[in-house]
């Protein structure tokens, strides 16, 4: 038998028991590699005594405190981050100043419509995702004054959607009508209560003004391209929600920002409708006006069913994404430096998994939801 | 009417809660298991307590800004940072005679010690590290993390190598060294 390695023979130094009982037998019995181990043991020991400090017990509690301390003043110097500004700016606390927003929302899903199935009298459904793909969302964009122009008036019929809390999950269950969904086990890291909240149905509508985005234009001193008389007075309708959002690792305090460490969220799929402005038309309108970055508009040009899939902003050179097989279903797999999240759709409702996880284990936990 | 107010976390009664009760939040209970092993690394390198709970607590706020708790590499990059900053701070000239003028006279690390031993034990301590500084990063790198009582397993998994490795360059790591120590203060 060959005699055993320097790597080897250093590990018994270290590990004894990690040697395999051949290597043993041929070691119990070979003198040049007992000689050669005493040869490596006494480098080990010397540098052993090289490397020798002062006994030390650390305080981690202490530790912990004074680093909480730093995080804290850390996140507070911070500016916010751009998808912060983003999701404030689109979250469901919508305020009347907050109009401009839903409309490039609206026009988002609608730029992706461009194939129309009739639902009624004059109305066409230019929206109702059946799919996901991607869309890399930079920094800086949606950053300028075009992000903020008056496209028109928004009104909700008859009320704008509505967060709630919800003490357990037969409450969430019932106010979405939604199944609160759990998985079959919660990886390592996950801990904490669950906490419910929901989102009612809400169907909004978008009248397009010409008038109102001339005057927002001038305020802001931006020049947009002139509002197409087809398009100017017509209107198109959004029906989104319910939605049934279950997070875990949110901080008791609420005064204490957190990032969740397992968010399942599922929605009804929404959809567009449009008063017979032509879908065509009005998406190269859109596309053309200052805030759509060029390679954003493209991005959704290039979608290739874009009446049935759902653009999910990505942050540019913060993630990646892949295509994943959820139960049968394709969805998409999100990889960040944060965390991983997938996204997919069935029979009618948006699902979505994220949080401070491995994409391995965002996955475990989609396909084991029940 | 819209509802603004913020999110506010409720208790929720599913069986897994029963579970999660008392359980800190990922990044505490991480920090608290990783905490006593990040500080010994960074002070096997540096060989000042004050300088290497600042080392540690820096690569603790770093962690916490680019990588999850939960991550299962969570344990093995705390301690390849830990390593890599503290050879940094070895290698920074300035920092390193700030560092060597606190150690020398820190009276409590051997109160016993007669002051004679503790400067010929401080000189020998800033040659090892001089010398340290010298090697390449990764090599020393796996010197400290290994005489910091990581297991081969761990050093594997921080420097992202297979364990079967780890006894090989760890023994030429403590061959150079030894070589390095004795090019330093020749005979």
């Amino acid at each position: 038998m060959r005699h055993l390695n320097d790597g080897t023979l250093r590990r018994i130094y270290d590990e004894p028991l990690a040697l395999t009982s051949l290597d043993q037998a041929h070691f119990d019995s070979c003198t040049e590699c007992k000689a050669r181990f005493e040869s490596i043991a006494n480098v080990a020991r010397a540098t052993a005594t090289l490397l020798t400090v002062p006994g030390f017990t650390p305080e981690p509690a202490a530790a912990l405190r004074s680093v909480r301390i730093r995080i804290r003043a850390d996140e507070t110097r911070r500016p916010p981050r751009w998808y912060e500004r983003w999701l404030d700016r689109s979250s469901p606390r919508f305020r009347p100043i907050a109009t401009p927003a839903i409309a490039i929302l609206l026009a988002a899903a609608l730029m992706t419509g461009v194939t129309a199935t009739g639902v009624a009298q004059g109305w066409f459904r230019v929206f109702a995702p059946t799919t996901v793909a991607p869309v890399q969302v930079g920094p800086s964009d949606f950053a300028g004054t075009g992000a903020l122009l008056d496209y028109g008036e928004v009104k909700w019929l008859p009320d704008a959607p509505t967060l709630r809390q919800l003490t357990d999950a037969t409450a969430a269950a019932a106010q979405s009508g939604l199944q609160v969904l759990m998985p079959a086990s919660l990886p390592q890291g996950v801990s904490g209560p669950v906490s419910f909240g929901t989102i009612s149905h809400a169907t909004g509508s978008l009248t397009f003004d010409a008038d109102r985005l001339r005057a927002s234009a001038a305020t802001k001193g931006v020049r947009v391209n002139a509002m197409p008389a087809r398009i100017n007075g017509s209107k198109l309708i959004v029906n989104a929600g319910p939605a049934l959002i279950e997070a875990w690792g949110l901080s008791a305090s609420a005064s204490q920002v957190q990032m969740p460490t397992l968010v399942i969220a599922q929605t009804r799929v929404p959809t567009v409708d449009s008063t017979g402005v032509n879908a065509v038309e009005l998406e190269d309108y859109l596309l053309s006006q200052p805030g759509v970055p060029p390679d954003i508009a493209a991005q959704i040009k290039a979608i290739k069913d874009p009446s049935t899939t759902l653009p999910i902003p990505i942050p540019k050179g913060l993630a990646t994404t892949e295509p994943v097989q959820i139960n049968g279903v394709q969805g998409l797999l999100i990889k960040a430096v944060l965390g991983a999240g997938v996204v997919w759709q069935k029979n009618g409702v948006i699902y979505a998994v994220g949080g401070q996880l491995t994409p391995d284990q965002v996955l475990a936990i989609a396909t084991s939801l029940q | 009417m819209l509802q603004s107010q913020a999110w506010q976390p409720v208790v929720g009664r599913t069986p897994l809660d029963a579970l999660r009760q008392g359980v800190p939040d990922p990044f505490e209970r991480l920090f608290l298991e990783e905490y006593p092993k990040v500080v010994a690394i960074a002070y096997r390198v540096l060989a000042d307590r004050s300088a290497a709970e600042d080392v540690a607590q820096d690569v603790f706020i770093q962690f916490h800004r680019r990588v999850s708790p939960g991550d299962e590499r969570a344990a093995g990059w705390l301690h390849a940072a830990a390593a890599h900053s503290a050879l940094n701070v070895i290698r920074g000239e300035r920092r390193r005679a700030q560092r060597e003028t606190a150690h020398a006279v820190d009276p409590a690390q051997a109160p016993v010690a007669s002051p004679e031993r503790l400067v010929v034990e401080a000189e020998s301590r800033r040659e090892v590290r001089r010398a340290l500084s010298r090697l390449p990063q990764r090599t020393a790198a796996l010197l400290m993390l290994r005489y910091s009582g990581l297991s081969y397993a761990e050093v594997a998994t921080a420097l992202g190598m297979k364990a079967g490795n780890v006894g090989t360059l760890l023994r030429r790591a403590e061959e150079a060294l030894r070589k390095e120590v004795n090019r330093a203060t020749p005979e």
